[in-house]
């Protein structure tokens, strides 16, 4: 590992070295309407014809021999700015406050966020949603949705609706990285998959990185999905709300501290969500139903404060809870915190530290209501996740490299599942013990800007994993016919701290991109990716209860590599009208988790006998239009992919489809503003995928006076194919002189067409008659869902 | 949540197996096991008989009872002489089947079993939007103490017994599968309570209910066999094939499915009258 440090190091100081004799231009960028830092923002310098991008705090830099500049500042959506600047003997510390552009200009749609970004900026199989779109795209119950709208992106599918998470490039759903300002969500689904966690009111940015992956990121293999939060309005109080069918939503912000010249210190915001649907059932609800809880609800807080020039400290926190039951309940939830400090050493150095927190917990409980009648005969079990980590990532800008480097040290608590039972009056309590592990990383990645055609970045991460004591470890009987549970052959008892495994992976991650023309590119990239945590379920849609483990001596850690190619393209009016990309990537995956048939994967202290380790391959085709401006805008998203895995022990060893390999994926988003009206605008999403594949029967026979089947290979048969139309209307409230308050009307439609779009299709007896057999086909929703939505702002 | 529609699917078939559907017990009387072959997934009827199979147990005293179908309806049967019965617990017992040139064999050992202790009944309804009442009974027995023990649990309302794909019971213990160490105690709640059907008993029912004891790998069977009946919906894992312990005895001959379980079985019974009628 040192050797990595090393070499961080001497890049650092030699690129330091040839950069001196130079003045440096740096600030920040902000919305001028409530201060947000806005992160991506191209600041171009025309008479150098260079420009460097600002970081996710809003913070750029650009070292240039002294002389005269005009900067210019252009983001999508706000108004561009340009700002001369005398470079004589010292650094200028430059912030601008951008302003947006009015309604007419600022259709824009998913975003790369500088016009020509597409073609231009190295990264690629990066998709961005702005949070204005997703709050246009149509929504299931008029619930604006994160995650049901990066599932409108090429490369991202789900294994069903109300499914939990998604599934990115045929990697599984706890392959990604779910970060809420920097801080891993472990689940990130309301109600199991219906709705997420992210309070659209209280989101600034989203963005979803499935390949070329900086090596400032780690720890999944599939993809990140960055979720960075709003910083507050700085400028002035703000109230949003919201008034659904299923929430109800309140947010607050405005700007606190002393005042430095017009301008506050800081700022927070604060929003909050519930479901009220058993606040109106309430009365309703007699006899043993009387008191049943069913709700749903999140608070996200974030803070900060600038405490002068150089620092600047963010405080973020999410705290969301489900809870489900009349007697017999879950309830279920995460909880993350995060502590940040930016700053700035000099005008090239900026350091970002993040020290974060996160729980995901759930608790199963039979006597939800402590009923006196229940103290004799109760069960209660819980389980949870927990993670500390400290996160440090330097930025130092320098003439056409831009270096990157720091670490990252977690410290997790898994704790599998501990359980009460009572029967009887005879109490047992029993469970498993915790597990804890230590995952760090060092890394080091440059930008470079090789030519005017071509540009490299490139990055080297190691992460060391070591699973360690207070703990068991167990090995297994290997004399066990393959696909079947291992019992347990040994047991070692470890100390608090000591090693039990350790693993380390060194993860190099490249990324070129090389300038056909000013308006086209070619891009390439791979990475490595190693896994420590792995989410233990097997059933098809993820449920809450699923328990995260650790890579043991048994469990080894997942490893991804993926290589991208692809075109990119930008034309129309301006040159920048429509947007055009195509990706192919293939990915290798090792040490995936399977299950042996009848796996126990409750409470068991030996589930390791019960997993199977296999590889996975996974490749396919991405086409991407996206038309940024005009009446009509909106994107067109195709995928043709394929994803497989094999799995000693599972289907004859043989490689099969995963259960969410779709071949085909289609999406089309069409945003309408009709110039003749100023207060009605209108938008539609289709949906086309293949059918995902099932196992069903051949054969069957009598048991014990059931039918039993007999199946053929794993994954044998395809649903059929999902298609679904969606369709919303914004109303704009009358703007009236003088008042500050907006509201609207959101009317929208799932499933405009009614389908019974199948989720499963599966086989068993007719209830009423246990000698026939059906086919049985299983729909989520199988009718058309309007909703209407009431927003405020003021 | 979610809706269900019965649909046309077309299956490939694969080959014929030979099935066996196997419980021997300590009770009294004849025994019986069925042979029969698998079908096609859609061909609805009786599972065609294995018909001409040589059928017989031997315990591990050498002892052999010889199991006969003639009138080739899949049933084979054992019927003791005088006062005789198959089952002792604590003995091993092997089936041996011959059919088509090819043999089978499965062994299984006949564990213990708790008696039960009682069954009463509480006046309730069904479920807590129905209107009407019925009354839910409860059976009390005890896991034995010391080691893993296995259950399956059957009951029968006046004489029929129910045999729901929810009504298949297995008991870990005093409780259910892995979930806990209750080795020792009375059976948890949910498990005294599993022997209803949907709209509870009525007045002067008979209720029947036996406990019988299975092998671990026979639980693990009967666990995949639930799982498999019973899977759909959002949170189905994947279909498999249910586990055998009817091995051919060339490795590389013809395969079968089913089980061959020797069970010892203590039963209760109740009727539903003021005597066994607790408050709630």
């Amino acid at each position: 590992m040192n050797y990595v440090v090393r070499i961080g190091l001497l890049l650092l100081l030699t690129t330091a070295a040839i950069a001196q004799n130079k003045q440096t231009i740096s600030g920040y960028v902000k919305d001028v309407a409530n201060g947000e830092g806005l992160i991506g923002v191209s600041v171009y310098v025309k008479e150098a014809a260079t420009g460097a991008v600002t970081n996710n705090y809003g913070f750029y830099s650009i070292t240039l021999p002294q002389g005269q500049y005009n900067l210019v500042i252009s983001y999508v959506g706000y108004e561009k700015q340009t700002r001369p600047v005398g470079l004589v003997e010292q650094n200028v510390r430059l912030d601008v406050e951008l302003k947006t552009e009015s309604r007419e200009l600022q259709e824009l749609v998913v975003s790369t966020r500088r016009e020509d970004d597409n073609v231009k900026k190295i990264e690629m199989s990066v998709n961005r949603i702005d949070v204005k779109t997703m709050k246009r795209i149509p929504a299931l119950l008029g619930e604006v949705d994160v995650i049901r709208s990066i599932q409108l992106l090429p490369g991202v599918s789900t294994v069903g609706e109300g499914a939990t998470g998604f599934n990115v490039r045929g990697g599984s759903i706890d392959q990604n990285l779910v970060l809420l300002d920097e801080a891993p969500v472990y689940n990130s689904s309301h109600l199991f998959g219906f709705f997420s966690v992210f309070n659209p009111d209280a989101v600034k940015d989203v963005k979803l990185i499935k390949g070329g992956i900086p090596a400032n990121y780690g720890g999944r293999i599939s993809s990140i999905l960055d979720v960075r939060l709003k910083e507050g309005n700085a400028k002035k109080p703000e109230i949003n709300g919201g008034i659904g069918l299923i929430f109800s939503r309140l947010s607050y912000e405005r700007p606190f501290g002393g005042s430095n010249g017009g301008e506050s210190r800081g700022s927070f915001i604060i929003a909050g969500r519930r479901s009220y649907a058993d606040v109106l059932a309430q009365p309703f609800l007699k006899g043993d139903l009387k008191g049943s809880k069913f709700y749903f609800y999140d608070l996200t807080a974030k803070a900060n404060y600038r405490l002068n020039d150089k620092n600047t400290v963010f405080l973020s926190g999410y705290f969301g809870r489900d809870v489900f039951g009349a007697d017999f309940g879950f309830n279920w939830g995460n909880a993350t915190t995060t502590l940040r400090w930016n700053h700035v050493f000099n005008n090239k150095l900026f350091l970002n530290t993040t020290a974060y927190y996160s729980n995901y917990d759930y608790t199963l409980d039979s006597d939800l209501k402590r009923k006196p009648a229940n103290k004799n005969d109760y069960f209660r079990t819980n389980s949870s996740i927990i993670n500390y980590s400290i996160k440090p990532d330097f930025t130092y800008f320098l003439k056409n490299n831009t270096l990157t480097f720091g670490g990252q040290s977690t410290l997790y608590d898994f704790q599998p599942g501990t359980a009460t039972a009572a029967s009887a009056g005879d109490v047992r309590t029993f469970g498993l013990a915790s597990k804890y592990a230590i995952e760090s990383a060092v890394y080091v990645g440059n930008e470079q800007q090789v030519s005017p055609n071509l540009q490299l970045q490139y990055g080297l991460r190691y992460s060391l994993y070591n699973f360690i004591g207070p703990g068991e470890a167990y090995t297994f009987a290997s004399d066990v016919p393959l696909g079947r549970s291992r019992p347990v052959a040994a047991t070692r008892v470890y100390k608090e701290g000591e090693d039990i495994q350790t693993y380390g992976n060194l993860e190099p991650r490249f990324s070129a991109k090389y300038e056909l023309s000013p308006s086209s590119s070619l891009k390439l990239s791979y990475n490595r990716m190693a896994q420590y945590i792995h989410l233990i379920s097997n059933t098809t849609a993820s449920t809450p209860l699923d328990v995260w483990t650790t890579s043991t001596n048994t469990v080894k850690p997942q490893i991804g590599d993926q290589v991208a190619g692809g075109y990119f393209r930008n034309f129309g009016a301006t040159g920048n009208e429509y947007e055009a990309s195509v990706e192919v990537y293939y990915k290798w995956l090792q040490n995936q988790i399977d299950y042996v048939d009848g796996a126990n994967l409750i409470l068991n202290r030996y589930l390791e006998g019960d997993l199977l380790s296999g590889k996975g391959r996974t490749y396919g085709a991405e086409f991407f239009l996206k038309k940024n401006r005009g009446i009509v805008n909106g994107w067109i998203s195709y995928t043709l992919a394929k994803t497989e895995r094999q799995v000693d022990g599972i289907n004859n060893n043989n490689w099969y489809a995963t259960r969410f390999d779709r071949r085909h994926n289609l999406n089309v988003v069409l945003l309408y503003d009709p110039p003749a009206s100023k207060r009605w605008s209108f938008s539609a999403t289709f949906s086309l995928a293949s059918g995902t594949p099932g196992t069903f029967p051949t054969n069957r026979y009598e048991v014990q006076g059931q039918i039993a089947q007999v199946v053929g290979a794993r994954n044998n048969y395809r649903i059929p194919a999902y298609h679904r139309l969606d369709l919303a209307a914004t109303l704009q409230g009358k703007r009236r002189p003088g008042r500050r308050n907006e509201d609207s009307w959101v009317f929208s439609v799932y499933n405009a067409y009614a389908r019974k779009n199948p989720f499963s299709v599966y086989f068993r007896q007719n209830t009423d008659n246990a000698g026939t057999t059906e086919a049985v086909r299983y729909s989520i929703f199988a009718t058309i869902i309007p909703s209407v939505t009431y927003n405020f702002k003021f | 949540m979610g809706c269900e529609t019965v649909i046309e699917a077309k299956l490939d078939a694969g080959p014929t197996q030979l099935s066996v559907d196997g419980w021997i017990t300590d009770k009294p009387g004849p025994q019986t096991i069925r042979v029969t072959q698998t079908a096609q997934y859609f061909d609805n009827g009786p599972a065609p008989a294995a018909v001409g199979a040589t059928v017989t147990v031997t315990d591990n005293l050498g002892k052999t009872y010889a199991f006969t179908d003639p009138d080739k309806d899949s049933y084979y049967v054992w019927t003791p002489t005088a006062k005789d019965t198959l089952g002792r617990v604590g003995r091993t017992y092997k089936l041996a089947i011959a059919w088509q040139g090819e043999t089978y064999q499965a062994i299984s050992v006949m564990n213990r079993t708790p008696t039960i202790d009682s069954i009463i009944f509480v006046k309730k309804k069904p479920n807590p939007f129905s209107t009407k009442e019925g009354y839910q009974a409860e059976f009390f027995a005890r896991d034995l103490p010391g080691g893993n023990d296995y259950y399956r649990v059957q009951f029968w309302q006046n004489g029929v017994l129910q045999n729901k794909r929810r009504n298949l019971i297995t008991v870990q213990n005093a409780a259910f599968r892995g979930s806990a160490d209750t080795d020792g105690l009375q059976f948890i709640r949910p498990i005294r309570q599993s022997i209803n059907p949907d709209s509870l008993y009525a007045l002067n029912d008979e209720v029947r209910v036996e406990v019988q004891s299975v092998n671990a790998d026979a639980f693990l069977f009967l666990q995949e066999l639930a799982q498999q009946i019973g899977n759909g919906g959002l949170f189905a894992t994947p279909p498999a094939n249910l586990a055998t312990n009817i091995l051919n005895t060339n490795p590389n001959g013809r395969t079968a499915t089913g089980y061959f379980v020797a069970t010892a079985v203590r039963t209760g019974s109740a009727k539903v009258v003021a005597a066994t009628i607790r408050a709630q």
